[in-house]
């Protein structure tokens, strides 16, 4: 087997660049929601200097094993994940692992990362970690209804589980997933919202409740990684959904922009919103998101 | 003896030779048992394909038993899952009392069930199917007193299923004048089409008790929970597999001969997808660890089932590896809570936990059970859950797509559950000197998930017998390479590269956080945690574990209310309160009983003339 030096640089190229970016959008993130709470907020850069700051930590204390892999489990999941979305479309360099029919592959790796979190987790013994699970799991079951609904849709609609048949499709503005099937769209925004753990649907991580429930028996290197990890898959569920539904992007500047914009929905709706309670947003993703699924999959069925 | 009558000797003269060396020689029982299945598991592998290969006549019946790529495949499962159940046994059930029975019993639905898969006639098909459902029940009242309801539910609900299958056999008997498979399989289309659809349903409930598709499947979660937990392993991973063997049969064999096949395989397909569905939300509220397998493995053969019913190449290839993979994988999680009850003496999870440091073997066994079991790649479940979803879109079952994929999301509740509170959170003092089980008992379960990993990175080394099943059944395998599996629509997934990118990643994570941080790190206890500035004290109890998911009960809402085995318990009540009334005419007084006969006597002359027609 001949290696492919130039496809190892792109993946290296993005998973560096997924890191930053991710970064730097939850800077920007903090940076808006001060705005908005009209305070002036820390400096766009902050998370990026807080993740290098963590790495330079030394870890005096350790719950064992499964606590010491699940930061590990959580960021090779993340990594994976983007690994296998084309990050810009008929790119040599972008399209990294993608294989053909790899739309229900990422259902299940994006579960993945959160599934070791949750058993690293575990292991610490803390009851806030365990009831974060328990909310995030139940919160996973309530998001992922509407958003294997919008996914079957466009999976029956173009005869394809491959991400890049999808981004064929796309081939120019009016022919964004957006346009031609906005009922799948729907359920897909919507359990994004759930998906990205911002508010209403932050009663996973609730740090005045359950201080931050799960990672909140991490410090130095393990805080660090997890949010590694954390911006890594940020960024990959951000240019997932801009595949599916925008059309994907054709250079890097383009993905910046769409990305970002995309990024700043579930946000803008967080900052103005309260929090719901598991059952309330459990419910809520069966409520109208699955509607909007269902018509979306019984359009493309007809 | 490389034929049928060899297995079927060795298993059941082992089973007697068992029984009687319990009081002779004790310690050569268990070794004798594991090498009777041993060597049946190897004579199962060398035999040759041969359908006509024992043949006699019992009154007029052909009896003929035979091997087909269908049959080796489900032979080979119940060998190799027997074999390790035994091994694991020799350790789990040490010092425990009657093992001559527990033995003659195991040994003899292990021989019941080979029985089954070489049958090619429906008579010794019936046969085998009742030494089955009678040593399963024998073991499942092993344990206790309280047992006896249980194997009483047990056996009521194989009792219908047994009649069901027997008045098909009648039915098929009358009409074709013969019940061999040869000649069955190639005129059943030539019955009428009520005695076809009749004796298909008939055959369906009666496959499907054992396969626990609801609503045939209230027996199973308190069957699997009370029997001893090798015996679990064999009762979900191989004797629930009887349930689907038939089922494909019955499918592909009989009903695909008729115009209602469709109809047949719609319905089936989608009771399958609601005992998924179902099972999956009962499961996450169960809190004995027996009890949330059990209703996770009636979940499983909904997947199993919808597979099959589906009924297209890929669905088929899907279901038959899901069959044998949760073989493998619920047998390894039965025998990991059976190594925990072993140490610990109990599986209510609200009980147990923080075990991990205590007994990191069976935490593995675990561990990669539940991904195995959830379909996270790069384990095995992934690829048979890829198979599954992509034949069940291709085929235009939208709706049940998103049934069975909101199931096996559901699914990671109680999974969670399961391993969190076993073997994760607060390390109880209760529990402070539990060791890890001797390596007897951990080469089983480890093997078990081992092969789960390897199906899991080369699904092709098991598709390639499962393509040969599929050829008995008359369905052609669709395309597939060691590590690769293609759909209709020409897309594929490549296992190498997913477990090759993870390997690696995994791999440079770990070393990156392990030079630096794990070896300067002092360990602390659980207790040794944030709390907000509270200092727990020793006593203080900190575990999150009872009522885990009540917030999703809460979302559930009315959904889990209506309950099957409520229904049945009414049914089971007021035919009681019926037999109730019968007990004022038999009160069993010898008095009464004359006065009955006096009153006979009197009505007799009384009406003699209308009754006679002479006058007394």
């Amino acid at each position: 087997m001949d290696i492919n030096w130039i496809k190892i640089l792109g993946l290296i190229v993005t998973v560096v660049m997924a890191f930053f970016t991710g970064a730097l959008y939850g800077g920007l993130a903090r940076v808006v929601t001060a705005r908005i709470q009209n305070r002036f907020g820390p400096p766009a850069l902050q998370n990026l200097f807080d993740i290098i700051k963590l790495y330079s930590k030394k870890t005096s204390i350790n719950h064992g094993w499964m606590q010491h892999l699940g930061p590990v489990w959580a960021i090779t999941a993340s990594t994976t994940t983007l690994l296998f979305i084309p990050i810009l479309r008929d790119s040599t360099f972008f399209t990294n692992l993608s294989f053909d029919g790899d739309l229900i592959f990422l259902m299940y790796i994006m579960v993945f990362g959160s599934l070791g979190m949750a058993l690293g987790a575990g292991q610490t013994g803390n009851p806030n970690s365990a009831i974060g699970v328990s909310r995030g799991l139940s919160q996973l079951v309530g998001y992922k209804v509407p958003f294997i609904l919008s996914l079957v849709a466009l999976m029956i609609q173009f005869q394809t589980t491959n991400l890049n048949d999808l981004l064929a499709v796309q081939d120019s503005f009016i022919h964004w997933n957006i346009f031609q099937s906005p009922f799948a769209f729907l359920a897909g925004i919507l359990a994004f919202l759930g998906m990205m753990g911002y508010k209403p649907f932050d009663i996973v991580f609730a740090p005045a409740e359950i201080a931050s429930g799960p990672p909140s028996e991490f410090g130095s290197k393990y805080l660090g990684m997890m949010l590694t990890s954390r911006s890594i898959f940020t960024f990959a569920k951000l240019v997932l959904f801009v595949n599916i539904f925008f059309g994907g992007a054709d250079n890097i500047f383009i993905l910046l922009i769409k990305t970002f914009l995309l990024y700043m929905i579930p946000l803008l709706i967080g900052i103005v919103n309260p929090r719901f309670r598991t059952e309330q947003a459990v419910r809520f993703f069966w409520g109208f998101p699955t509607a909007f699924g269902i018509i979306a999959v019984i359009l493309a069925a007809w | 003896m490389t034929s049928i009558t060899g297995i079927l000797g060795i298993t059941f003269g082992a089973a007697l030779l068992t029984f009687l060396l319990h009081h002779l020689v004790p310690k050569l029982r268990n070794i004798v048992a594991i090498l009777a299945v041993g060597a049946t598991g190897y004579i199962a592998w060398q035999m040759p394909i041969d359908s006509y290969m024992t043949h006699f006549t019992i009154g007029s019946f052909d009896i003929i038993w035979g091997n087909s790529e269908y049959s080796k495949l489900f032979a080979l499962l119940i060998s190799v899952l027997g074999f390790f159940a035994l091994i694991y046994s020799h350790d789990f059930m040490a010092g425990k009392k009657r093992l001559g029975y527990y033995y003659m019993n195991f040994l003899i639905a292990i021989g019941s069930m080979y029985g089954i898969v070489y049958s090619q006639d429906l008579i010794s098909l019936f046969f085998f199917w009742e030494i089955m459902t009678w040593s399963s029940f024998l073991l499942i009242i092993y344990c206790c007193k309280d047992s006896q309801q249980v194997g009483l539910k047990y056996f009521i609900f194989s009792a219908i299923g047994a009649y069901s299958i027997l008045i098909a056999l009648v039915l098929i008997y009358a009409n074709l004048g013969s019940v061999t498979f040869i000649k069955v399989f190639a005129q059943f289309g030539s019955m009428s089409f009520e005695v076809q659809l009749s004796s298909v349903i008939l055959l369906l409930i009666g496959f499907g008790v054992k396969s626990a598709i609801m609503p045939l499947h209230v027996w199973a979660p308190k069957s699997y929970a009370i029997s001893p937990s090798p015996f679990t392993a064999v009762f979900s991973g191989a004797l629930s597999k009887m349930g689907v063997f038939g089922i494909g049969i019955v499918l592909f064999k009989l009903a695909s001969q008729g115009g209602y096949y469709i109809y047949v395989k719609e319905i089936l397909a989608w009771i399958g997808g609601i005992t998924a569905l179902l099972a999956t939300f009962y499961a996450v509220f169960q809190t004995d660890a027996k009890k949330l397998l059990a209703y996770s493995s009636v979940g499983q053969l909904g997947y199993i089932v919808v597979g099959l019913a589906i009924g297209t190449p890929l669905s088929i290839m899907a279901a038959l590896f899901l069959a044998v993979l949760h073989a493998a994988f619920k047998g390894a999680l039965f025998l990991a809570t059976g190594a925990v009850y072993h140490r610990t003496g109990t599986t209510d999870m609200n009980e147990v936990s923080g075990l991990v440091r205590k007994m990191p073997y069976t935490f593995l066994t675990a561990l990669m059970g539940i991904i195995a079991v959830s379909g996270v790649p790069p384990l095995g479940g992934f690829a048979g859950k890829w198979m599954l979803y992509q034949s069940l879109i291709e085929s235009d079952h939208y709706f049940l797509v998103i049934v069975v994929f909101a199931s096996s999301t559901a699914a990671f509740l109680y999974l969670y559950r399961y391993i969190f509170s076993l073997f994760l959170g607060q390390e109880e003092k209760e529990f402070e000197d539990v060791k890890e089980v001797s390596w007897l008992m951990r080469i089983p379960m480890l093997t078990l998930v081992i092969f789960t990993l390897v199906v899991g990175v080369a699904p092709g080394l098991l598709l390639e017998p499962i393509s040969g099943a599929m050829g008995y059944l008359g369905v052609g395998a669709t395309q597939f390479e060691t590590t690769v599996i293609w759909n209709a629509w020409g897309n594929k997934i490549d296992m190498f590269t997913i477990m090759n990118s993870i390997g690696i990643l995994f791999g440079i994570a770990f070393v990156f956080i392990t030079v630096k941080g794990f070896k300067s790190g002092r360990y602390v206890t659980t207790k040794d945690i944030h709390t907000s500035g509270e200092v727990p004290t020793e006593n203080e109890n900190l575990t999150y574990a009872v009522d885990f998911y009540k917030p999703f009960e809460r979302a559930l809402g009315w959904v889990l209310k209506p309950s099957v085995d409520k229904f049945y318990n009414k049914i089971a009540t007021n035919l009681e309160h019926a037999f109730d009334h019968l007990r004022y005419i038999y009160t069993g007084n010898g008095q009464t009983y004359a006065m009955y006969v006096v009153i006979f006597l009197v009505i007799l002359i009384a009406f003699s003339e209308l009754i006679f027609g002479v006058k007394l």
